[in-house]
């Protein structure tokens, strides 16, 4: 697995996290002082898929335009898109704290959301290790079903959670929910080209 | 910084198997831990209350700072308005006028004979307590939740449990408050129950919140009259936590399940007032009465409370 991993490197997506890991680094005497600052302060790449899906989750909470609950789940996309661009940054651990961020915003029982991102971001992981890699329209309709999946389970364990809620306007979230994938799968690429280079490792 | 990677050997194979496994374990204590949280957020709603005001006073401040140059341009559209249809809403206004005065002046008379009325009832009426004038900064849009952040908190007196009231009519109530910002329920939220009184007829109801921008009617008690479109209901005062006659919608469609389109919107309400409850219900009135006297029976077959623990009677020498 590991030999067959090496020889499709060159056409796999860039992932940052194996550069910036200690083992992967340069031997430290070899960096001159300049090099030693620049490879230390690249860490911030780390927090990068935390942070954009962190602020698309406070756009979330903006002063609302239209009176119709209609304003698309943009933190679970951006949850998608991070878990299949960047899968070492974007552990089921750490959507479990975006999770948590989320409940406690949005004025939920603690916990589901956390469930339910963590949930998302394993069931991805498992998904990419599958079959990874695929057509823009494939990965469009992997988030359409898990975005579904993820407006229906937020309606069940509301109910479990003791705050059970009609379950039209989830249908409602989850069409534009759909409808905004593209938007917020730009926006992250733009963040993944900014921070970590082009998109596939030269 | 460029570094050719180590050559694979069958320990990083074997390190690569090990992380696979922790990251798989990890991954399932933290969902069991997640689904944990969901059963003790049933049991005790109420448990994570510090750390939501917490949160939200990390975001209030955040959207009040964003929102502001959006409300600076909003203003100026409004002045801009203001000029351009002056006089056409001068003359509208004038006619409105005459009118008012004539209202005006027969509801001075009906107050004058409440007032007589009241004293002789010797009526003892709650008053209604301003606690702090706010801001609503922002609101979700999602579809779980409706709520709508405002900037005042404990500093300024704000608990949860108060209602929210802006100028066009009732907003909502607070459920959570932050030391510099607290939680709104709006209305249009499921879990939102405004007991209220139909103007025209008289009869009471609750306003229930369904998610969706218009109201539900339900639970109306009194005489079946006929409803109609354009009704309107204002707050009735039972519960406590309102004050009666603050306009909560009008009626939009008479039929099952009954419409209505909320009085006051959250956004246009830029301020809005945070009032004590009515008339709260004193906390303690609900607590059972630990210490009344048993009754003697049970007091007879020893199922009271315990006696005195007298001290053991010490054998004379």
């Amino acid at each position: 697995m590991a030999a067959v991993r090496q020889h499709q490197q060159h056409r796999l997506p860039f992932r940052y996290r194996d550069r910036l890991m200690a083992w992967h680094a340069p031997p430290w005497r070899l960096m001159n002082a300049a090099e030693r600052r620049r490879y230390w302060w690249g860490h911030w790449r780390l927090a990068v898929p935390f942070a954009t899906t962190l602020l698309l989750m406070l756009a979330m909470t903006a002063p609302l335009l239209v009176p119709a609950p209609v304003f698309p789940h943009v933190a679970l996309l951006g949850l998608f898109v991070w878990t299949t661009f960047q899968p070492g940054l974007m552990p089921p651990w750490l959507a479990f704290v975006l999770g948590m961020v989320a409940d406690l915003l949005f004025a939920q029982p603690l916990g589901i959301n956390a469930t339910l991102f963590a949930g998302t971001a394993g069931f991805v992981r498992l998904f990419e290790a599958r079959y990874g890699h695929h057509a823009y329209g494939f990965d469009w309709a992997v988030a359409a079903a898990i975005v579904i999946v993820f407006e229906a389970a937020t309606w069940v364990l509301m109910g479990v959670g003791g705050q059970p809620i009609p379950l039209l306007p989830l249908g409602w979230q989850a069409l534009t929910t759909m409808v905004a994938y593209p938007v917020v799968v730009a926006l992250c690429a733009r963040v993944q080209r900014v921070a970590f280079g082009p998109g596939v490792t030269p | 910084m460029d570094w050719t990677p180590p050559p694979r050997r069958s320990t990083a194979m074997r390190r690569e198997q090990n992380l696979a496994l922790v990251s798989a374990v990890v991954s399932g204590a933290v969902i069991a831990t997640g689904l944990l949280l969901i059963v003790i957020a049933r049991v005790n709603p109420d448990g994570a209350a510090r750390m939501r005001g917490f949160m939200l006073d990390l975001v209030t401040p955040v959207w009040s700072v964003v929102r502001a140059p959006f409300d600076g341009v909003g203003r100026a559209a409004d002045w801009a308005n203001d000029y351009a249809g002056a006089v056409d809403r001068n003359r509208r206004l004038e006619a409105e006028l005459g009118a008012a005065r004539a209202e005006l002046q027969r509801a001075a008379a009906d107050r004058r004979v409440l007032t007589t009325l009241k004293r002789l009832d010797k009526l003892a009426e709650p008053t209604r307590t301003l606690i702090s004038t706010a801001r609503i900064v922002s609101a979700t849009s999602g579809s779980v939740v409706r709520s709508a952040m405002v900037a005042a908190g404990r500093r300024d007196g704000v608990i949860a449990g108060l209602p929210v009231i802006g100028a066009d009519g009732l907003i909502g109530r607070t459920i959570e408050a932050g030391s510099i910002s607290a939680r709104v329920l709006l209305l249009t939220d499921p879990a939102s129950r405004i007991p209220v009184i139909i103007e025209r007829t008289g009869q009471v109801a609750l306003v229930v919140g369904t998610n969706r921008p218009a109201l539900e009617m339900r639970d109306k008690v009194g005489a079946d009259l006929p409803l109609r479109a354009g009704d309107r209901l204002v707050t009735s005062g039972d519960g406590g936590v309102f004050p009666p006659g603050i306009p909560v919608g009008t009626i939009i469609d008479p039929q099952e399940p009954v419409l209505v389109r909320p009085a006051a919107h959250p956004v246009g309400a830029a301020y809005v007032r945070i009032e004590a409850a009515y008339m709260a219900i004193a906390q303690d009135a609900a607590l059972p009465h630990y210490d009344a006297p048993v009754p003697i029976e049970a007091r007879r077959s020893g199922g009271g409370s315990p006696a005195p623990a007298t001290p053991p009677p010490v054998p004379l020498p």
